[in-house]
Formats: structure tokens, sequence, C-alpha cells
């Protein structure tokens, strides 16, 4: 999909490159030579013997090209985590980033009581097997509501099916996180919280159990009942 | 049509598969070399400078100074170049007197670029074929590593110049595939003056960005002054020596001014990444732009004030974590015919 645009909007774009006036519309303000940033100090901290081959060639690229700037959202800090980011803007509603954050660390915080509670309870011999920390909670939730493989719509003599297809990380994790704020939004009583919801769903979920981690399996016996189809796939 | 000065007729013609009437012939060409190097000797003895020793830019500067435009435009402005930058390059005919073209893949429609494909794949595959003699006599493998990092391949603009055809895009990328395979492979060496040809140097230092010295102020505490942008905010900040990690904003402590916790995470951002916490004061002044993008100049600002407090490693540490570099993402602007910069109105059947 083509936009004309005048020359002047294009900045450090590629389009400046080019001098035509009709751009492909999913561009980026920065050049393609500029890289991720990396913003943990532990990987600045590593000698230089530690380092593996790819390594080496990825720090000697570093040191030459151009990087991007650090977004708002992230900071070198313990408290910032890229997964919890992601998710806090998903479950973000007409820009409201503030009530996002809110709600998230509420979550965060009704985690840490609920599990607090069975610990207190706990006899000594389990006390040792029930997490505490939410951030592992949340870390292995997500990873239990994650499928392994998806299905896709391929029409074919008119026909549509529905063909298992492999699914890419990105696409794993988005789907893990969409599926939970969808099922936290709808599946609640009128005047439970978010936060109260969510923290019960990821309990659940890292117990492999509750209503996301049974969507899943349903979503992965399609795909083993439509492996007929798998041929159709070409790519 | 605008004519660049500069660029190929073959770039600017639709169909350059066949070339029309020359425009220039050789004949004249050469006599205007003669002409321009006459004229060159001619200013020189005008402006009183050695003929031998007069370059391009003195040309320029005597040119302007004799004939000064007040024209915007500088491609309007009185010239005086080298005619083969001033006539662009043209294809000689491609074909003899009796209408039957010289290369073999004429019909093709894009000779030079089909040719240099076939030759780029016959290198390939002499590379493939010292590959399997070496692994037949068991010898090692050559795996000297090219320096990806200082080199950059053509780009399309000056590959089209190069071959004097245009050049599709998918049909530079599929050059450009090629090439990679062609370097990827371990005997590549062998063809490193092939490769040569379409790779060019990168300048190694970007931008070598001279980092102030430290200021000392009355009461003898050193301190230094960084300048920060984002979105339409401004922003200054002073950081000092010898303190207690207090932060002040216009005059008001950041826990009143910025109320949200992720704009106060940003600001200790650089202090944090180089673990200096509680040991520098700052004092800022911003303007403009909301309260997401005042924080990130105000980050910026510090990140650069803090360079001339920390050894040069660091300073490439913060660099590599994106502290020093302005953030270019602007409002994107709204377009005619849609209702913002991406949304469109809605669609009415009728």
């Amino acid at each position: 999909v083509c936009v004309p645009v005048t020359a002047r909007a294009l900045g450090d774009s590629p389009a400046s490159l080019v001098p035509c006036r009709l751009m492909p519309v999913r561009w980026s303000r920065y050049n393609p030579s500029y890289l991720e940033p990396e913003v943990k100090t532990e990987s600045y901290q590593k000698p230089l013997e530690e380092l593996t081959e790819e390594e080496k060639e990825q720090m000697e690229l570093k040191a030459v090209r151009p990087i991007k700037a650090a977004p708002p959202t992230i900071s070198s800090s313990v408290f910032s985590d890229p997964m919890i980011s992601k998710f806090i803007n998903m479950m973000m509603k007409s820009g409201n980033k503030v009530l996002a954050r809110s709600l998230m660390s509420q979550t965060l915080e009704a985690i840490k009581r609920k599990q607090l509670e069975k610990y207190h309870k706990a006899p000594e011999n389990e006390k040792e097997t029930i997490e505490c920390n939410p951030y592992v909670i949340f870390h292995q939730a997500l990873k239990n509501c994650q499928p392994i493989i998806g299905l896709s719509n391929i029409t074919r003599g008119g026909k549509t099916y529905q063909v298992p297809v492999p699914l890419t990380d990105n696409r794993k994790r988005f789907l893990a996180m969409k599926w939970l704020i969808t099922e936290c939004r709808e599946n609640k009583h009128r005047r439970t919280m978010m936060p109260e919801k969510l923290s019960q769903e990821l309990l659940l979920a890292f117990n492999n159990e509750g209503p996301v981690v049974k969507k899943k399996h349903i979503l992965h016996k399609m795909a083993e009942a439509n492996r007929a189809y798998a041929h159709f796939r070409w790519w | 049509t605008l004519r660049l000065v500069g660029t190929t007729t073959a770039v600017l013609r639709k169909n350059a598969g066949a070339p029309g009437p020359e425009k220039y012939t050789e004949a004249f060409i050469k006599k205007q070399i003669e002409e321009f190097n006459l004229g060159k000797r001619h200013l020189a003895n005008m402006m009183g400078e050695d003929p031998e020793t007069f370059t391009q830019e003195d040309i320029d500067r005597a040119i302007a100074y004799l004939f000064p435009s007040g024209l915007f435009d500088k491609q309007a402005r009185p010239l005086m170049k080298h005619p083969t930058e001033v006539f662009p390059e043209q294809r000689k005919i491609q074909w003899g007197e009796d209408g039957r073209p010289f290369h073999f893949l004429f019909y093709t429609g894009k000779q030079s670029y089909y040719s240099l494909m076939h030759e780029t794949y016959e290198k390939l595959l002499n590379v493939q074929k010292h590959q399997d003699q070496l692994i037949a006599q068991d010898l090692p493998l050559q795996k000297e590593k090219r320096n990806l990092a200082s080199s950059r391949w053509l780009t399309k603009i000056e590959l089209e110049e190069m071959l004097l055809e245009k050049v599709s895009d998918d049909d530079y990328s599929r050059f450009i595939q090629l090439l990679e395979k062609l370097v990827t492979m371990p005997c590549a060496d062998i063809e490193e003056k092939y490769i040569q040809k379409f790779s060019k140097e990168v300048p190694v230092q970007l931008q070598k960005v001279v980092i102030e010295p430290l200021q000392y102020d009355e009461r003898g505490v050193a301190f230094s002054t960084g300048e920060g942008k984002r979105k339409t905010a401004n922003a200054t900040a002073v950081v000092y020596d010898n303190g207690t990690g207090k932060i002040t904003v216009n005059g008001i402590d950041i826990l009143h001014y910025f109320p949200v916790l992720q704009d106060r995470e940003q600001l200790l951002f650089p202090f944090q990444f180089l673990g200096r916490i509680g040991k520098h004061d700052m004092v800022c002044t911003v303007s403009g732009g909301g309260r997401s993008a005042q924080a990130g100049a105000i980050r910026l600002a510090s990140a650069k004030a803090l360079r001339s407090f920390v050894t040069e490693k660091e300073v490439e540490f913060m660099r590599q974590a994106g502290l020093l570099t302005v953030d270019p993402r602007v409002k994107e602007r709204k377009k005619p015919g849609q209702e913002g910069p991406r949304r469109k109105f809605t669609w009415k059947k009728r």
C-alpha cells in the first residue's frame, strides 16, 4: 500500500534515499542501518574472554553503526521487564498508560498477597514449593498459555480449510497475552476488579489450570484433528 | 520535466533498453573538455593564480566571485564544471549497421543487469569448484573473516549509474542477495577483487563528538550542562558533583512535577545505568511537549551532561544503550482524504 507523501516528512527514513513520491506505509523514522539498543548493564560488564564468536561480531558491528534511542517504557532498573511492558501496552485503552500500569502493579501485589497467605498457612515441608515471586509466576503463566501450533484459513477450490501452521515466538506471546486479557475482561462478574480477576487467572495458568490453558489445549486438538490438511501450507 | 544535473539520462527515461539518437557525439564532448581546460587556464590567469594548480574548488569560488547570483536554487546559478559531470553518461548504440545487436542479452531489455547477474553467478560457481577441490584434497578451508562493519554495498542509484540502465527494487535486492551468498562462502577470497567493485567503505568514526570538560562553580563543585530534545520538548540539565541525588525541574522537586512513576524512572535511567544514583545533584529547566516528552528530553540532557564525568568506555556503553540518541519520532501529519495520519474516513457503500 503506497501513500503519496512530500519529501519533507521523510527525514532519516529510508525513503529519503529514493527520489519518488510514493512510499510504502510500514516505515520508521530511523534509517535501516540503526540497531536496537541494549539496556541491561550485565551485558556490558562481561569480560572479553567470555564472549562467543557471534557476540564478538555483534560488538564490532555495534561499534560502527548508529543506535536507536531507548523507548520511554524500558529502563536499566531491575523493575522494568520487556514482557510486562508489552502486557501493559496491550491492556491499555485509549492511551491511558497510567491506568494500565497501576492495574498491573495492583495485579502483581494481589498475586504476592495470595501466595504469601498460602505460604503462611502451608505446613513446613510444603513451604519451599510455593512460589512467591510475582514476576516468576507471570512469566511461567504466560509460558503455559502459549500455543505451539496455530491454525490459518486457506481457501482451496472455494472451500476454506483450517490448516495447522507453526507460529513465531512473537505471535505465540501475543496470543497468550491476548487470550488472558480478553478472558479477564469478558468472563467476570460486573463488580470484580480487573487486578483481582487477572491475578486469579495468572495463578490458575501457573498451575496449568483455568480457561486460558483450556483454550490452548482446544486449539492444539483442532490442529491435531486437521492434520490431514497440513500439506496445503506452502510456506 | 526537470533535468537533474549529474544523473544519467538512462535513469530518467522510462524504457532504457532502447537508447534514442545520440544527443552528444563523442567529438562534441571532446571539444567541450578541451574548451573547459582552456577556460580553466584563462580563469586562473584572470584571478592571478597558478594555472597548473587550479582545482575545482578554486573554480567554484572564482565563478561565485565573478558572477554573484541571488537565486535560491543552487542548480540555477552559474556553473563551470568538467563536461563529464555536466553531460550525463549515455549508452552507445547497441546494434551495428545491419541492425543486429552486439550483446547476446539485448532482447531481454535489461542487458547490463542480466549480464551482471550471469557474471556474479559464474564467480559463485568458481568459488564452489575451488571449495570442492580443497575438500577433495583434505586441505583446510580458509576462514578469513571479512570486516562486515566497515563496508556497505552499492545503493540502487549507484548501481544504476554503474550499469547505465534502470534497476527495479526487486532486481536490486536479488543482486544484493547473490553478493551476500558469495561473500559468506569460506573461499570467497579468490573473488575479492570482483566483490570490491560493489562495496564501499563506510567512514568508521561517524561523528567524533567533543566531550566538554568539567566546569567548576564558586563553591568549587564540579558541574556540567547538557541539552536534550524529544518531540516538542526542550530541556537543559546542569549536573553537579558531590550531591545527594536531589533532582529539581523548573524549580519544583521531581516528586511534585512528575507524579507518574514512569517519568521518574526515565529521569533516573542514566544515573542507574552508570551506578551513580546518590552521587549527583541535578537542576533542569524544560518547556514544551507533554509529560512523557519532557521526561525524555531531560533524560537526553542529563545523559549528555554525564558524559563529562565518565570514562570514554562508559560513554560508548551509554551510546549502545540508546541514551545518547535523539529520538526522531514525531507526530505524523494528517493527509488529505483521510481523517488522521492513518485512519481513513468511514467507508459508506452509497
